[in-house]
């Protein structure tokens, strides 16, 4: 069972050094045209990982999600989520700061206190209830806002993390700097807590992937190039602050 | 600017004899027309006929409301200068078969849903965005907007956008890369239409 699993970078490191995926010639400009709006010069070692990842995801990752939409009933994992949302906050605050927008940090610190009081620890969304809707800011958005375009360089697919840019795959470790959570308390417990966390971050992202994950490798022609696609679009409405704010419900609506 | 370049006298002519009621391309005209097509299109799901009819009616309502030939173009990209007449005309049956058979293999997960139109925005010479939000039985609620254009004198859907996600840009992006990956032929993705078009046929044999 390993060894394809070990092979899969082997074979990436081999595709690497056989060269990236080459820049169609001047006499062909619709096709370098497309070449460039593609931004994906290392396709080959990216597919390499991308079939690396989906082994990866097939046989553990989205089974757990599984296992965690199963075993875990709707209202507390609502109430888990919130509380990992809340947790994220003061990052977005940093972030919001850092991009020039002082009014919505404040309106980010008021939620952070109020869901982590009234809220009872984040479980429950009070903030939005009150019109304070949630809003997710990360070093990477702030990056694409000091560079004045959504453009984040070559796409990359990292190991296990998945589709990002150069610019997202750098901002990565100022993430983790900016999160205050990385520089409270020490010792094992919080070392323990702090896994703890992201393993639950992992599940819970997982978990409400699953219908739409499943729909679209079901659908697509080359499911690389669509999630490729999917995210690059994403992250754009992000950067642009044009996504819809989702509030958790405990139960169905009706 | 334009106007001005197409001239005084077709201006006139046109804005006294041909132009169009003021309220014919304004957001609400978007809207009701994704609200009545999206009505159409429940009574259909939510109905107890036989599949094969339920199938007919969905295509009927799909190629009345959706710019079909125009979204097939605009995913094929710059390929579809090159393909010629024969290509031209599989990959447009192709497409069409593709979209209609998409919903018919899931007509069982799709009765039963409920949605309601929110707002609609003019998106400049693209056309009005309608957003609606959709939603299914223990599941978070979608909002999926819909980019009605009328450049062609009457509403015509021309794209689906699932939570900031472009369906037409994926596809395309998704399209491009089966042919660059088949040696830039049209041929490879036909095959792999073809491919797909038969496995969702049999998804629809399985679950409906």
């Amino acid at each position: 069972m390993l060894r394809p699993r070990l092979l899969a970078p082997v074979f990436g490191l081999a595709l690497v050094l056989a060269g990236c995926a080459t820049v169609p010639p001047e006499t062909d400009p619709e096709a370098r045209a497309e070449y460039f709006e593609r931004n994906d010069p290392l396709e080959p070692l990216n597919r390499a990982v991308f079939a690396f990842n989906e082994a990866f995801d097939h046989l553990l990752f989205r089974p757990a999600a599984e296992a965690y939409r199963i075993l875990i009933p709707r209202p507390v994992r609502t109430g888990i989520g919130n509380v990992l949302d809340n947790l994220l906050v003061p990052r977005t605050t940093v972030n919001q700061l850092l991009q020039g927008r002082p009014n919505e940090a404040a309106n980010s610190a008021a939620r952070f206190i109020i869901n982590s009081t009234l809220g009872v620890f984040g479980i429950f969304d009070v903030a939005s209830e009150l019109g304070l809707e949630p809003r997710f800011e990360d070093f990477g958005q702030t990056l694409a806002v000091w560079a004045g375009t959504s453009n984040g360089g070559p796409y990359l697919v990292l190991p296990i993390l998945g589709p990002s840019t150069l610019r997202d795959t750098f901002a990565l470790p100022f993430d983790v700097a900016l999160d205050p959570w990385t520089w409270i308390g020490q010792g094992d417990q919080v070392q323990g807590l702090r896994m703890g966390r992201r393993l639950t971050q992992a599940m819970d992202a997982r978990e409400q992937f699953i219908e739409a994950g499943d729909a679209l490798r079901a659908q697509s022609l080359d499911v690389y190039a669509a999630l490729r696609s999917v995210y690059l679009q994403r992250r754009e409405r992000d950067i642009r602050d044009e996504d819809r704010p989702q509030v958790r419900r405990f139960f169905d609506a009706r | 600017m334009r106007v001005y370049r197409r001239g005084l006298l077709a201006g006139l002519a046109g804005v006294l004899l041909f132009a169009p009621p003021a309220h014919a391309n304004t957001p609400d005209a978007a809207a009701a027309f994704v609200e009545s097509r999206g009505a159409a299109l429940k009574q259909v799901l939510d109905s107890d006929a036989p599949l094969a009819e339920k199938r007919d009616r969905v295509a009927e309502i799909l190629r009345e409301a959706v710019d079909v030939r125009g979204v097939a173009q605009f995913v094929l990209g710059r390929h579809w200068r090159t393909a010629n007449e024969a290509e031209r005309e599989e990959y447009l049956r192709l497409f069409e078969a593709t979209l209609i058979r998409n919903l018919s293999a899931r007509f069982g997960v799709l009765r039963g849903l409920k949605f309601s139109v929110s707002r609609a925005q003019v998106r400049g010479e693209e056309g009005v965005l309608v957003t609606t939000i959709v939603e299914q039985q223990g599941q978070a609620p979608v909002q999926l907007d819909w980019l009605v254009s009328f450049a062609s004198g009457r509403p015509l859907i021309v794209d689906l956008v699932a939570e900031g996600t472009s369906l037409r840009i994926t596809q395309r992006s998704e399209y491009g890369a089966v042919i660059q990956r088949g040696g830039g032929r049209i041929g490879a993705l036909l095959d792999a239409m073809r491919q797909q078009l038969s496995t969702l046929e049999q998804r629809e044999l399985a679950q409906n």
